[in-house]
């Protein structure tokens, strides 16, 4: 049954894991499916110490989170080396872009995209990672 | 001067003076009691104010030139000068010639005397009238003090009634100084009415969120008196004592005989609802970012499973699943709506707007509505003009908007009508109009029809997804956005909204508040 084939990309999902359980299996299950690696981590501080150490291909980063929000992670991304400048990270997040904070964070560090979890398909989140990966 | 000279001239005096005058001698009864008098002299001007002729040798009794009253009254008198020989004037009315004489009498020799005779019936009457006038005067006199205190009477109740207003009331005159301020207003100003009246209104400050000053000719009271319109706007108002408040400021003109007079302002302390409506908005928004998330959890499970990733999944399953999926995904609509409302509510919907081609944005929010009009089998007709230009405006509003209009035109339209979509350019405005022939919108409700959760009682009927805040958002979206918007509706025979967006200058949201 789980015969797709490797495409050898990593992806790393940064969510907090305890409250979002289920959200984070049913992604972390569709990317295996679709052939990715995946890697995970369930705050800000995590996610920028495996990220600068594993190198993904790509990030799927939420903003509300314990210890450190995404919108701070993206920032330390950006500013720690040549890597984490370029690496393409895509904000997936239930939290409008309403607050200035966020706003200018996503004008200075350049997400891919920034999704609504609930307002796209899973199949949707799928297309836009590949569309990033093959740039 | 000589016997001669003297006669003639005491002749001539006698004769000649302007007065009547009378020699007479008084005569008595039996018992020595004054009965009458007899003239032994009198001269022609005394013939000529008496009326009498042929007087001398005559006793008073005998003549009817006066009533015996008189005679009596003047036999009286005239008995006591000719006995003391103190003289008397005095005054007597003789009614039967309606005239006024002044009467000297004087006596130089017992019993007898002189009476002169000064007629002053025009005199008299001069005072008459002038007392006749004083009396008219101080009646009139009277009715304006009584006029007067009906007045005060009048103003006192004016003023008692506004008084007792419980909101915070000023009059200004035209040049916007202060005519009067109630108490609650004195409170919550905390300035007092002493201290205002007749002072300019508009020198009290006014601040806008950011704590910027409001200019003069940008003042509620400037443009209430400009426009002649009322206006309606929150401000915060800086207090004596430098503390600040927000105040919801109505000013309304008034009006005589239509030309302005003056301007009463109605202001309210709103700090407290404002926090209430805050702490709600947000509330709202948290627990939709919150509900956000198990709707994904059902969504995606959902479409993993349609899609056949969990396996095989059988016809059945399929049409069961598919409405489970439907039904979150209207949920998660819903959602969507709400967290918009209460950014429209909190004012944290930041408008960025761009040159934005209205057009190709009207184009693809009908082909987002292609399925849904298919199915219904509804004619569509687009009106675009051709020469429109792209103008500033947030498209991601406008999608909204075009949205919301289109949703209602489609949802609300029985099959096989008909919706037009026409946009033009019309003096310097984009006017959009968005007409359908459908359920249209009771009469009575059509003043709801833009309030929040409002949704009018045929269309509950028929359709029971609607949330009634899709035209509250609509209209906030316009006039945050510096456009208008209104509407025509007839019940069954359907709606055309219509809405205009001013080329130059589009106002942010920002702006607003």
């Amino acid at each position: 049954m789980m015969s797709e084939p490797k495409n050898n990309k990593k992806i790393l999902i940064v969510e907090v894991i305890d409250d979002e359980r289920s959200l984070c299996d049913v992604l972390h299950d569709k990317l295996t499916r679709e052939g990715f690696s995946v890697l995970e981590a369930k705050n800000g501080e995590e996610g920028l110490k495996i990220a600068l150490s594993m190198r993904p291909d790509l990030i799927l980063l939420d903003i509300l989170m314990p210890k450190m929000d995404g919108v701070t992670m993206m920032r330390k991304l950006r500013q720690e080396n040549e890597w984490g400048k370029k690496v393409p990270v895509i904000i997936l997040t239930n939290l409008n872009p309403s607050d200035e904070k966020i706003n200018k964070a996503i004008e200075e560090c350049e997400p891919a995209f920034y999704i609504i979890k609930s307002n796209q398909t899973i199949n949707e989140l799928i297309d836009k990672i590949r569309e990033r990966l093959s740039r | 001067m000589n016997p001669k000279v003297s006669k003639d001239f005491y002749t001539t005096f006698f004769n000649e003076t302007l007065d009547g005058l009378a020699y007479c001698q008084i005569l008595f009864d039996e018992q020595g009691n004054p009965i009458d008098f007899i003239y032994i002299k009198v001269n022609k001007k005394f013939e000529e104010l008496t009326g009498l002729k042929k007087v001398e040798g005559k006793k008073a009794t005998e003549l009817v030139f006066i009533t015996n009253t008189i005679n009596s009254e003047l036999i009286e008198i005239y008995s006591q000068v000719s006995l003391t020989g103190k003289s008397r004037r005095f005054e007597m009315n003789i009614g039967i010639y309606s005239k006024c004489f002044l009467i000297s009498v004087y006596s130089s020799q017992k019993n007898f005397f002189v009476s002169i005779f000064q007629d002053i019936t025009d005199q008299k009457n001069i005072e008459k009238n002038l007392e006749d006038a004083k009396k008219a005067a101080a009646n009139v006199l009277e009715d304006l003090q009584t006029e007067k205190e009906m007045l005060a009477h009048a103003k006192a109740k004016d003023e008692a009634l506004l008084e007792s207003i419980g909101e915070g009331m000023i009059a200004v005159d035209i040049d916007k100084k202060v005519l009067l301020i109630n108490k609650v207003a004195e409170k919550m100003i905390g300035w007092s009415g002493k201290e205002l009246i007749s002072k300019e209104l508009t020198n009290l400050p006014l601040e806008d969120e950011a704590g910027n000053l409001i200019p003069s000719n940008k003042r509620p009271t400037t443009l209430a008196l400009e426009t002649g319109k009322t206006v309606k706007v929150d401000y915060f108002f800086v207090r004596k004592d430098k503390s600040k408040f927000l105040m919801a400021i109505t000013v309304t003109p008034i009006k005589l005989n239509r030309k302005i007079i003056g301007l009463i302002e109605i202001i309210r302390d709103v700090t407290h609802e404002k926090e209430i409506d805050k702490a709600k908005s947000e509330f709202v928004s948290l627990a939709s970012h919150q509900l956000r998330t198990p709707l994904t959890t059902v969504s995606w499970y959902t479409e993993m499973i349609l899609k056949g990733d969990v396996g095989k999944v059988l016809p059945r399953q399929k049409k069961y699943l598919k409405e489970i999926y439907q039904g979150n995904k209207r949920m998660i609509d819903l959602v969507n709506t709400l967290l918009d409302v209460s950014r429209i509510e909190l004012g944290t919907f930041r408008a960025e707007p761009i040159e934005t081609n209205i057009i190709t944005l009207a184009k693809s929010i009908l082909d987002e509505q292609k399925l849904e009009i298919k199915k219904k089998g509804l004619i569509i007709v687009e009106n675009f003009s051709k020469d429109i230009p792209t103008f500033s405006i947030d498209p991601k509003l406008l999608r909204m908007v075009f949205q919301n209009l289109l949703t209602n035109a489609v949802g609300y339209t029985p099959p096989k009508g008909k919706i037009e979509f026409s946009i033009s350019l019309e003096n310097k405005n984009i006017c959009i109009k968005v007409s359908d022939t459908g359920y249209g919108i009771p009469k009575n409700q059509q003043n709801q029809i833009f309030t929040k959760l409002f949704r009018a009682d045929n269309v509950r009927d028929k359709d029971t997804d609607g949330t009634g805040l899709g035209l509250y958002i609509v209209k906030s979206i316009v006039e945050n956005s510096g456009g208008k918007i209104w509407f025509e509706s007839e019940e069954n025979k359907g709606t055309i909204f219509y809405i205009t967006f001013p080329l130059k200058k589009v106002k942010g949201e920002e702006d607003k508040k």
